[in-house]
């Protein structure tokens, strides 16, 4: 259970502000995951993770000061995996995969069971890592991030909320019942995610942005500029 | 009164509501998608919330009425007892869920779950609804003028729901019924009160339960 | 190979076409309670004296963010059951006797009374998936409000209230057409997952004006994880009910083949709650006697809630009404051999509205009665907590316990007796 928030900067001249916007958005979902957080930075692939408040977190990490093309946070209440670092959103994987979860798998113990069938390592014991997994293995074995989205939403059953972010594209998709919650926000300027508006609601220029829920089942994607 | 949510908590914000007299009325500024923004108000006074509200924008009410200037988060009006919250903008999920009376209106259009367990109050959207709109609804009436997602009316009890648009498909138990002329006052009466002049109240759905779902044999 | 009683089951099936419903608890034997015995003060710890010295029961429940806590004489309340599954005049019953005791009684999935409401001192109101017959003013009216995630006999689905019971008053309180089969949703319409339960919880305070304490009511199952996520989402007390919890009505196949017994949630519970020393815990699920009511003291618990006890205190199932055998037959059932609940043909007018059969139970006898047990095994309570040497029910500690059998032993963490031996340790 937590709170997600993700950006991807369309505008240049917003890139030396990521960390500052991403900052503002977590503390706006620090209640939603109150035990630890963590933050993938593109296009470094620059892994942050840590237990404690997310705000704290971030002013440890010093984000505000970090530029970027784009970036995927998590802030979260651990349901059924330990209070770790490891165990922190997000997972990265593959060739600098990044995915984040709200929600809660109920089959991921048989799939994690068929990945490491086929040779796929695991960090953790945690049921995000196995999406992370599953679409790293896809698309290692040559799907596309939208492909082994849908590929996901067929073997995957449970509720989630998902934000993925690859070195070029940032894609959002939820279950068939959606029950976490999930809003998109796109102006020219940029395109963002969260669970809730109000971590929208510190962007630049939100008053004037396309704001909509992500469909059931229907796979979001935006490449990277 | 004005408060300002930038520098006033949610708690302060709704004991200074709860305290007006029935007539009065108030803006809450910079809402910021705050939740539970005027919840449990029990005076006939008005909400002005002045942008974007979180979950449960005037839910639990009786008497007030809430305007939502931006959008809405989600279960706006959830469980209203009487008066209205209207939403400017688009609503997220389970609006107006368990609503027992008063009137949840949203302009724009509002997403999964919009009039869920509804139990007598009415729920109108000037737009489109997302899926499972009208679960479970025991009473009460829901208004569409747009399209509806899928799902419409699963497991429907006795309330009724009208649908200006295309629907995607119903849920169980819901079907599609001959539309009377009770239906059409009813319809025109709601478009015309909330200003959704762009509902042709003869040429609306009528959804409501098959109730083949009621009974399933008792020992 | 397979039992009668496994063929008999084929054959309900085949007639029916469907699951059979029932009513009460689980019936299959699991560890419990009764597995378990205290270490009671001899040479090495000194007793208290029975009925001369002090053994306080008094229990608080959500200090912490509450104006008005929960303040309880004795550590056991009467759990939910609902206007619907049971009468009036029993809900008016259970009332009383809470109220004379000075402990709290709990709505149900329906919505509040006026008679439970006049009845009880101390009323919890719950706040169910369904929602049927909440509102504002009975939510302000209540001495605490209960976010019910689900109970023990059948966690993880909704309610059930067959077409019998459905009568008009019922059927208003909750917005249904009358006489309809009714079934509850299983999770609740406007929150998902405890994130969202912390933004609804708050709400209920907001509408509340911070006044009453908020409890989180859990079926056992993946209790440690539950019980840390409903006091993260800001639950005051936290109740966890066991597989052996009862029912009015709900599938067998619930009732007998879901959850944990509540001896091994009771250990998972309070270890959940370690790191929540605010967050108090109630547990439930078969709880019968004073010992029941010490043990899970002892194990971790707060206080305990009784259902199907206070029923049966009631004179559910007693042989003593005699109501003539022509009664019972008619309603396909014999004297003190019914837990045919759900059909609302309840031969001594507790799970019933019929008004004929309802008239059969006085609310002031019935309630003298449900005191008088609550008495009893508050006085069991406290006659083995001084045994153990304690001057307050709380004091009771793990360390007290040890188990006669290996399972309980292993379910409760406590030494199989006569050894130093706890399962997996």
């Amino acid at each position: 259970m937590c709170g997600i928030t993700a950006l991807q900067l369309r505008d240049a001249d917003l890139r030396p502000r990521l960390g500052e916007l991403m900052a503002a958005m977590m503390a706006q979902v620090a209640e939603r995951g109150p035990d630890s957080a963590g933050i993938t930075i593109y296009p470094d692939v620059r892994v942050l993770k840590g237990v404690g408040h997310p705000a704290a977190l971030a002013a440890e990490w010093r984000l505000r000061e970090m530029a970027g093309t784009q970036a995927v946070a998590h802030t979260r209440m651990a349901t059924e995996s330990a209070i770790t670092a490891a165990h922190c959103h997000p997972f990265v994987v593959g060739d600098g995969l990044s995915l984040v979860h709200n929600g809660s798998f109920a089959n991921h113990a048989t799939i994690r069971r068929e990945l490491l069938a086929r040779g796929v390592p695991f960090d953790s014991d945690n049921d995000s890592e196995v999406a992370a997994r599953f679409l790293a293995y896809r698309m290692a074995e040559g799907d596309g991030l939208e492909k082994a989205l849908r590929l996901l939403c067929e073997r995957f059953d449970g509720f989630y909320t998902l934000a993925v972010q690859t070195p070029d594209a940032f894609a959002v998709v939820r279950d068939v019942i959606a029950c976490k919650p999930a809003i998109i926000a796109e102006t020219a300027g940029w395109v963002a995610m969260a669970s809730e508006y109000r971590a929208l609601a510190v962007l630049p220029g939100i008053a004037a942005a396309r704001v909509y829920e992500p469909e059931p089942e229907e796979v979001y994607l935006w490449t990277s500029t | 009164m004005d408060i300002d949510l930038s520098v006033t908590s949610v708690r302060d914000a709704n004991a200074a509501l709860r305290a007006l007299p029935a007539g009065a009325s108030a803006r809450l500024a910079s809402p910021a998608g705050r939740h539970n923004l005027a919840v449990g108000l029990t005076e006939a006074i008005t909400v002005e919330i002045d942008g974007t509200a979180g979950y449960y924008a005037g839910g639990l009410g009786r008497d007030a009425t809430v305007l939502v200037r931006g959008t809405a988060g989600w279960g706006a009006g959830e469980n209203l007892m009487s008066g209205l919250v209207r939403v400017d903008g688009d609503a997220s999920q389970s609006l107006g869920s368990c609503a027992h009376g008063g009137t949840v209106v949203v302009h724009g259009s509002a997403s999964l779950r919009a009039g869920i367990s509804l139990k007598g109050g009415t729920v109108l959207v000037a737009g489109d609804v997302g899926d499972h709109c009208g679960f479970m609804a025991q009473a009460g009436t829901i208004l569409i003028g747009g399209d509806a997602g899928r799902g419409l009316g699963d497991s429907l009890y006795e309330a009724v729901i009208y649908v200006a648009g295309k629907i995607r498909d119903l849920g169980a138990d819901a079907r599609i019924e001959e539309l009377a002329e009770a239906d059409v006052e009813l319809v025109a009466r709601l478009a015309k009160q909330h200003g959704f002049d762009h509902i042709d109240p003869e040429n609306v759905t009528r959804v409501a339960s098959a109730r083949q779902l009621y009974h399933w044999g008792t020992p | 190979m397979s039992s009668d009683s496994s063929f008999d089951g084929i054959r309900e099936r085949a007639r029916l076409g469907r699951y059979p419903i029932r009513g009460g608890g689980a019936r299959r034997a699991v560890p419990a309670f009764d597995d378990l015995t205290f270490l009671t003060a001899s040479a090495s710890r000194y007793p208290l004296e029975g009925y001369r010295e002090a053994c306080a029961t008094r229990t608080v429940l959500g200090a912490a963010n509450a104006r008005d806590p929960v303040v309880l004489e004795i550590p056991i309340t009467i759990a939910g059951m609902s206007f619907g599954a049971l009468s009036a005049p029993a809900k008016e019953a259970l009332g009383r006797a809470a109220s004379e005791v000075g402990t709290a009684t709990t709505t149900g999935d329906g919505g509040m009374t006026p008679e439970e409401r006049m009845s009880s001192k101390t009323l919890v109101y719950q706040c169910l998936p369904s929602r049927y017959g909440f509102n504002p003013d009975d939510l302000r009216a209540a001495d605490a409000i209960e976010v019910v995630l689900g109970q023990g006999a059948k966690p993880g689905g909704g309610g059930m209230l067959m077409g019998q019971k459905l009568g008009p008053r019922v059927a208003a309180m909750r917005t249904l057409p009358e006489g309809i089969d009714q079934r509850s949703a299983c999770r609740h319409p406007d929150w998902t997952g405890p994130d969202d339960l912390r933004i609804k919880i708050e709400e209920l305070r907001e509408a509340t004006d911070w006044r009453v304490p908020v409890f989180v009511k859990i079926g056992a199952t993946r209790v440690y994880h539950d019980v840390r996520l409903a006091a993260t989402a800001g639950a005051d007390v936290v109740v966890v009910d066991g597989m052996q919890g009862g029912t009015g009505a709900t599938q067998d196949v619930f009732i007998e083949h879901t959850g944990i017994p509540t001896l091994a949630a009771v250990r998972l519970a309070a270890d959940a709650l370690a790191d929540f020393p605010d967050v108090k815990l109630i547990v439930s699920g078969g709880v019968r006697s004073g010992a029941d009511v010490a043990k899970a003291l002892a194990l971790g618990a707060d206080a305990v809630s009784v259902g199907m006890a206070a029923l049966v205190a009631l004179g559910c199932n007693d042989t003593v009404h005699d109501f003539g055998p022509a009664s019972y037959a008619e309603l396909g059932t014999t004297a003190g051999g019914c837990t045919a609940c759900h059909t609302g043909g309840c031969p001594v007018g507790i799970a019933t509205q019929s008004p004929a059969l309802q008239a059969r139970l006085d609310p002031v006898r019935g309630a003298e009665r449900v005191a008088n047990y609550l008495r009893a095994i508050t006085m069991e309570t406290t006659m083995l907590a001084r045994a153990c040497g304690k001057a307050d029910v709380h004091h009771l500690e793990p360390e007290d316990l040890v188990a006669l059998t290996v399972e309980a032993a292993a379910m409760a963490r406590v030494p199989l007796a006569g050894t130093e031996w706890i399962p997996g340790r």
